[in-house]
């Protein structure tokens, strides 16, 4: 039996949740919380606080999924969009209260920047072009991939990075430009 | 330097803009010139297109089963609004008490999310004599129930007295506080996300017209709070306000130490 594309699913579930199908929401909800909280988790480093924005960004689904027809993103990066959206929204709102914007960097990324432990990319539920650019990122070394990573889903500066990674500011300025280059020739090929 | 006539030096800019270390001056030359220029525009969103697909590829982790039950909580709170809204439309054409009301409030705060807001307090009202029913016939079991699901039904006569939803800075109502009058209880209502850190405790304060805040109670970190006051402390009090306090709150002679997180006035319903 054929079973039904993980874009083709989504896309279904997102046409129901706009019609305020509380149901649809539900088995969105199952079928990608996983994948999103791991989103959540990465962009404010806490587990609790992941909670907190993953519970902001379906309800922000709720009322704007409507929207997504709008867009021309897989449905899963959409998703993933919004996810991280409300997660930085929530550290810009820490911020205001407090002044350690600054996280005591996981653990699980410093061991990533400062050994050669593999990158822990995921691959389920990926879309064609995630796939792709998963290809891309597999081919930068683990460093750069990390900075290239952390500063999208944290949406951090050169000189943030270069603090939270103790890096010479010179050194994450270079692995990120290379980084970009190598993606630009490999997604070129691929896309 | 010509960006426009350098292919490989578009594409850098864009992969920096879309990645976001693109900032401060050269961000807003680079988005004025991208206005202008379609190869520009064309090659940011690819690669914001190409970059989102990063969130994709995060590891996946199990949240709370909790995190669900809140979600929903919230979707039917705003599924039930919006059921009411519909409910009530027809009813503006009299010259009812709540259509008296309704015009004032628009008076106050944005009409949009006023609609909302309108059936939030219906919402809140129902609850509390939900509560009510349910301390009255504690042990008669089914019954509740039914009367329950009857009374969801059945069209309410609000006995509210008075109204404050309290909002943040933003205007986005975060409090929903009513008042009643005969059994002298303030009933506290979160209808926004916000969540004190367990060391803090938020603290309602009355802002009379003269003199300093008073305040009307501590608040626990549950959805519904009730709150004992007399009606003299509520009556010809203009405005409330939700102060951050440290744990257990403050002595109200004082006035609040912490932030005013939210704020509303106390409108006094037309019945």
């Amino acid at each position: 039996m054929k079973t039904e594309s993980p874009d083709s699913q989504l896309l279904a579930l997102l046409d129901r949740v706009a019609l305020s199908d509380e149901k649809a929401l539900r088995e969105l909800y199952e079928l990608t919380s996983s994948k999103l909280y791991g989103v959540a988790v990465r962009v404010v480093t806490n587990r609790e606080w992941a909670e907190d924005v993953l519970q902001e960004a379906f309800i922000t689904i709720w009322r704007i999924a409507g929207d997504y027809k709008a867009t021309l993103s897989p449905p899963m990066a959409w998703l993933g969009l919004v996810v991280r959206s409300r997660g930085l929204d929530f550290l810009r709102r820490r911020a205001a209260e407090r002044a350690d914007r600054m996280q005591e960097l996981d653990e699980v990324i410093s061991d990533t920047v400062a050994g050669d432990s593999p990158n822990p990319m995921d691959t389920a539920q990926a879309s064609q072009q995630a796939l792709a650019l998963h290809e891309c990122l597999s081919q930068l070394d683990n460093k750069q991939r990390e900075v290239v990573s952390l500063a999208y889903m944290r949406d951090m500066s050169h000189g943030e990075l270069a603090v939270q990674l103790k890096l010479p500011l010179g050194t994450v300025k270079t692995w990120i430009r290379r980084g970009l280059e190598q993606l630009r020739g490999c997604m070129a090929k691929l896309a | 330097m010509n960006v426009i006539q350098n292919p490989a030096l578009i594409e850098q800019l864009a992969a920096s803009y879309a990645l976001g270390t693109l900032r401060g001056g050269a961000r807003r030359r680079f988005e004025q010139l991208a206005r202008g220029h379609a190869p520009l525009r064309a090659a940011a969103l690819i690669w914001q297109g190409r970059l989102a697909s990063v969130a994709e590829l995060q590891p996946q982790a199990a949240p709370s089963p909790a995190v669900w039950k809140r979600i929903e909580n919230l979707v039917n709170a705003e599924k039930e609004a919006r059921a009411m809204e519909a409910a009530r439309a027809p009813a503006q054409v009299a010259p009812s008490g709540w259509w008296v009301s309704l015009s004032l409030w628009r008076g106050l705060t944005a009409a949009g999310t006023m609609a909302a807001v309108v059936a939030l307090v219906a919402g809140a009202n129902l609850s509390k004599l939900n509560a009510g029913l349910d301390g009255q016939l504690a042990g008669l079991g089914g019954q509740v129930k039914d009367l329950k699901a009857k009374l969801a039904t059945a069209s309410l006569t609000p006995d509210i007295q008075y109204v404050a939803v309290l909002a943040d800075d933003k205007a986005a109502a975060s409090m929903l506080v009513t008042f009643d009058q005969k059994n002298q209880k303030l009933v506290l209502k979160r209808v926004g996300s916000f969540q004190e850190q367990s060391d803090k405790s938020l603290q309602l304060w009355a802002l009379p017209p003269t003199g300093g805040p008073k305040s009307l109670g501590v608040l626990n970190s549950d959805a519904v709070v009730r709150l004992t006051a007399a009606g003299s402390d509520v009556r010809a009090v203009p405005t409330l306000a939700i102060s951050l306090e440290p744990k257990g709150g403050v002595p109200s002679t004082g006035g609040p130490t912490g932030p005013v997180l939210f704020k509303g006035a106390l409108i006094e319903t037309a019945l």
